[in-house]
């Protein structure tokens, strides 16, 4: 089971080498994701999956698309 | 004069316009002299031009993604833009020339030397000024056609529902995340759609939120620590990119359309032409 993983701005520091094709260890949430990824929870502000506002229990399956981005209000 | 009068002085002073457009045309300069004769503001004598198919010369570049009827109704729309920096001064300036009838903007700010990267309002010559007159000045030299109410203060809590009132959009081109709520709050209570946009880096966001619908400031908030761009800065491409996505998303809905980010948000990353838009 693999996602396409992407982190916007600076949680990028945290994006693996492999993101493109990323193996999950199933059953795995986006919570356990993001901890396993080593990211402090409270920098991610928006997460997506397949184009879809998603909440952190979601359960994540082969193939989806993960974003993670942070808090950014730069104008 | 009459808009009869008004309509017959358009026809007698218009032009075929240059091939293809199918219809005529008439130069500023000549519509502002009528405008003046006529007592009436010259937004007044482009709308009955357009409304006897002749088209101002300086809009005849937004046809054919603009009907005349289009033109009309953003000629005669009101929009409310809050922040007059990067994102906002680009706002203005596509606004504007693009025929907004009216535009009430704030900022209580005035321009520093880290504004130059990418603030368009402002200059060497303009440090130390207001961005809220500059925009005034600026506004008014693009296009006589729009009225530019501009608020030389930071719009807060207290003042923030007087200041979203009357508009058919709101547009939040804030710099940093403070009052971001407050003004997605106040244009959800006014039943008016939210168009808000920020930068961090080569990163971005652009959403248009239905009046009482979920808001990236809703998001943002709920997410600790200090903001991306604090660390990474906010350079010209990506401020301008997330500018002309929201200047073009509130022109639709100046012009009675549904943006294309209704109810969603594009979030991009120019660094690796990453473009994602999801549902809010």
């Amino acid at each position: 089971m693999r996602v396409t993983l992407k982190c916007f701005a600076t949680l990028g520091r945290f994006q693996p080498e492999n993101a493109a094709d990323f193996p999950l260890k199933p059953p795995e949430t986006v919570e356990r994701l993001i901890a396993r990824l080593g990211i402090p929870e409270e920098e991610v502000a928006v997460v997506f999956v397949n184009g879809v506002h998603a909440p952190r229990e979601t359960l994540l399956a082969d193939g989806d698309r993960v974003g993670l981005f942070p808090a950014v209000g730069g104008g | 004069m009459t808009e009869a009068e008004i309509a017959r002085a358009v026809a007698a002073l218009s032009r075929p316009a240059p091939e293809p457009s199918p219809f005529r045309c008439a130069a500023g300069r000549a519509l502002e002299a009528l405008a003046r004769k006529a007592r009436v503001h010259v937004k007044g004598v482009e709308i009955i031009a357009l409304r006897n198919a002749v088209a101002p010369e300086r809009y005849l570049r937004n046809f054919a993604g603009f009907s005349f009827e289009d033109q009309i109704r953003l000629l005669e729309s009101r929009a409310a833009l809050l922040g007059l920096g990067g994102l906002g001064g680009l706002a203005l300036e596509l606004l504007t020339r693009s025929g907004t009838g009216r535009i009430r903007a704030a900022d209580g700010d005035v321009f520093e030397e880290s504004n130059l990267n990418r603030q368009i309002l402002s200059s060497p010559e303009s440090l130390g000024q207001s961005k809220a007159e500059a925009a005034a000045v600026r506004a008014a030299s693009l296009n006589p056609a729009c009225e530019i109410e501009a608020w030389r203060r930071f719009v807060d809590r207290e003042s923030v529902t007087a200041f979203v009132q009357d508009s058919q959009v709101v547009i939040d081109a804030l710099g940093g995340l403070p009052m971001r709520l407050e003004l997605a709050e106040a244009a959800a209570a006014a039943r008016i759609p939210l168009v808000t946009a920020a930068v961090a880096g080569q990163t971005g966001w652009v959403a248009v939120v239905a009046p009482g619908a979920a808001s990236p400031a809703g998001l943002m908030a709920s997410a600790k620590g200090q903001s991306a761009e604090i660390v990474s800065g906010t350079p010209a491409p990506a401020v301008g990119a997330a500018a002309a996505i929201m200047a073009g998303a509130a022109l639709d809905v100046l012009r009675g359309r549904r943006p294309a980010l209704w109810g969603k948000m594009l979030l991009f990353d120019l660094a690796d032409a990453a473009f994602e838009t999801v549902l809010l």
